[in-house]
């Protein structure tokens, strides 16, 4: 059996974002493979390590995705496919670019972040899906393969959650609950540096143009009440400020 | 050709729904409007959404899948020759949408905060990196777009249209539903709420929730939860705000023994007024703070109770 995830790295979670020119700049900022995407690639490679075959990861993005790809190669991942293109390009786009690269790879299924942490988007997994005429599963928290041909997964909905079997090949994509993602060892990082790493050059033309990015946060007030000697002085002071000053309570 | 698909509870349109029409009518020097319903007995969605819409159209294709969903919805752009759709964001939206984007091989636009035309494209705002940026976006058409919830007042009853029934070919290999968990739920909307009073990891147990439910009650709140607080078993998933939970944007989010994580920020940081308690001063929650408390949430928090009481009474 073959297990694909498709990745993305994006900025670390401490990262302080910058705009520069109206983009938001990622010089001098350390970048990581995105945190659900990390559950993705944990994922396919526990089905390989339970089920045999293969465990491959896949990128489409700049140069400097390589370096969240050769970590999931350190996870264990056995091979990855970078398909290099620079610039913004839309997770519809990308999906149809894809997809014609998984269907060469015939996988069994195919696992993706539920939500990406740099464009905020939630559709590359079904896109991915409608792409390959396969069904999708989004914020899948368990995955249990019943043979090459189905498979049972329960995944969140905007309230509660819901059992699913689901025919395969099919499209997942992930939500915190799935697993426990491991570190990669400093071995699994030497092995790495001699897998597969395939890069296919791309010109993609992206359907959607980010005209302007802005960091608009709110003016916070920043008042800090000390209520560590006297904390009913302290909550009074607050209930206060709540009812008078901001008049939210 | 613009069509609003209209979200529904089986007898009434959501209130999603309405504010996607209002999106759609905003956009209406790009051509004329439609709607669609799409489940199985849409007989009275059918007629309250003809109160809004000068055609809407019905596609009875059973319960929800996303592969049925968007048969549905491309059947109607097909029937329509929309080039425009406009639809209430959620997660399960977001999945089919996906979806009718390919088919259409149109750009999806999601979440969008607002969205306007300049005449050729569709011009939208969205936020970015986990709720911290603010984007615009433009797309040429055909255009498919999702609406935030609560970014538009809701639309108002507009002419007497006509309904059109459907027929859809059930797509081919789709999930099956085997069981469905509803959310266990208690007191105000969490989404909804205009106080909401969230405990993490640093209320110790969970027992000291009991605490953060009385606050939340005495100010007509909703209880949140961190995704600490989830994993230990503390609070149900359901209460769960952050990136991989809900999005709140309350008048007042009230912050107990709560780090601040990044991912934790997605889902609160848009806030109207944000108030910490933490022993912490360092804790990034007071970044982001208005009124801080730095104290320990065991002393704060009965005090807090007894003080809003006081103001309650
Ligand atoms: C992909 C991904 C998605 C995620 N999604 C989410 C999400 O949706 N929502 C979410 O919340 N998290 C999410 N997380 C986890 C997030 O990174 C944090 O781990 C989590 O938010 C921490 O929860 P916490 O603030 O309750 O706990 P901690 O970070 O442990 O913070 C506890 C705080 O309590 C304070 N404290 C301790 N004792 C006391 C006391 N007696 N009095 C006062 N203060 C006290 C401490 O100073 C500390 O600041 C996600 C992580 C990843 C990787």
């Amino acid at each position: 059996m073959k297990f694909i995830a498709v990745l993305r790295q994006v900025p670390d979670n401490e990262a302080k974002l910058k705009i520069e020119g109206g983009q938001v700049s990622l010089g001098g900022v350390t970048l990581i493979l995105d945190g659900m995407d990390e559950w993705a690639v944990e994922e396919v490679i526990r089905l390989k390590e339970a089920h045999g075959g293969e465990a491959v990861v896949m990128a489409l993005g700049p140069e400097r995705f390589e370096e969240a790809l050769r970590t999931a190669l350190a996870m264990g991942a056995d091979r990855a496919v970078h398909l290099v293109a620079e610039g913004y390009v839309d997770p519809i786009s990308q999906a149809q670019h894809l997809a014609e690269t998984i269907r060469e790879e015939a996988p069994t299924l195919v696992f993706t972040g539920g939500q990406q942490a740099d464009w905020d988007s939630q559709a590359l997994g079904p896109a991915l899906a409608e792409a390959l005429g396969w069904p999708v599963v989004t914020w899948t928290t368990q995955l249990e393969l019943e043979g090459e041909t189905q498979a049972k997964a329960k995944h969140d909905l905007d309230e509660g959650a819901e059992l699913v079997r689901v025919p395969l090949p099919a499209v997942f994509t992930s939500q915190q609950g799935l697993n426990e993602p491991r570190y990669p060892t400093l071995p699994g990082i030497m092995k790495a540096k001699k897998k597969e790493l395939r890069k296919v050059p791309l010109s993609v033309q992206s359907k959607v143009e980010v005209l302007e990015q802005t960091i608009q946060e709110r003016q916070r007030l920043n008042q800090v009440i000390d209520g560590s000697k006297d904390p009913v002085a302290a909550a009074n002071q607050l209930i206060r400020l709540l009812h008078e000053e901001a008049k939210v309570i | 050709m613009i069509l609003v698909i209209l979200d529904h509870d089986g007898s009434h349109l959501r209130k999603g729904a309405l504010e996607a029409i209002a999106r759609a009518r905003q956009l209406s020097s790009l051509g004329n409007l439609a709607g669609l319903v799409i489940g199985e007995n849409l007989g009275a969605v059918a007629e309250e959404a003809r109160n809004y819409l000068p055609t809407v159209y019905t596609a009875e294709v059973g319960s929800y899948t996303p592969e049925r969903w968007a048969a549905a919805a491309y059947a109607a752009v097909q029937k329509s020759g929309a080039q425009v759709v406009v639809v209430a964001s959620s997660r399960q939206s977001r999945t089919w949408t996906a979806r009718l984007a390919l088919k259409m091989n149109a750009a999806l636009l999601e979440d969008t905060l607002e969205s306007s035309t300049d005449g050729s494209r569709v011009l939208a705002s969205r936020y970015s990196f986990l709720n911290r940026v603010t984007e615009k976006q433009a797309a040429h058409l055909p255009v498919v777009l999702t609406a935030k919830p609560n970014t538009t007042p809701p639309a108002e009853p507009q002419g007497q249209g006509g309904i059109e029934a459907l027929t859809v070919e059930q797509p081919g290999a789709q999930v099956e539903v085997l069981e469905r968990v509803a959310e266990q739920k208690k007191g105000v909307s969490l989404s909804e709420a205009t106080v909401v009073v969230t405990g993490g990891r640093g209320l110790g147990s969970a027992e000291a929730f009991a605490g953060v439910e009385a606050l939340a009650s005495v100010l007509g709140g909703a209880v949140g939860a961190t995704r600490a607080v989830v994993d230990a078993g503390w609070r149900p998933y359901g209460e769960q705000v952050g990136q991989t939970g809900k999005t709140v944007q309350p008048s007042v989010y009230i912050a107990l023994g709560v780090s601040g994580a990044v991912q934790h920020q997605a889902g609160m940081n848009k806030s109207k007024y944000i108030v910490a308690v933490n022993k912490d001063a360092e804790a990034p929650i007071f970044k982001i703070t208005d009124y801080g408390v730095v104290g320990d949430v065991h002393q704060v928090l009965p005090a807090l109770l007894e003080a809003a009481k006081k103001l309650k009474d």
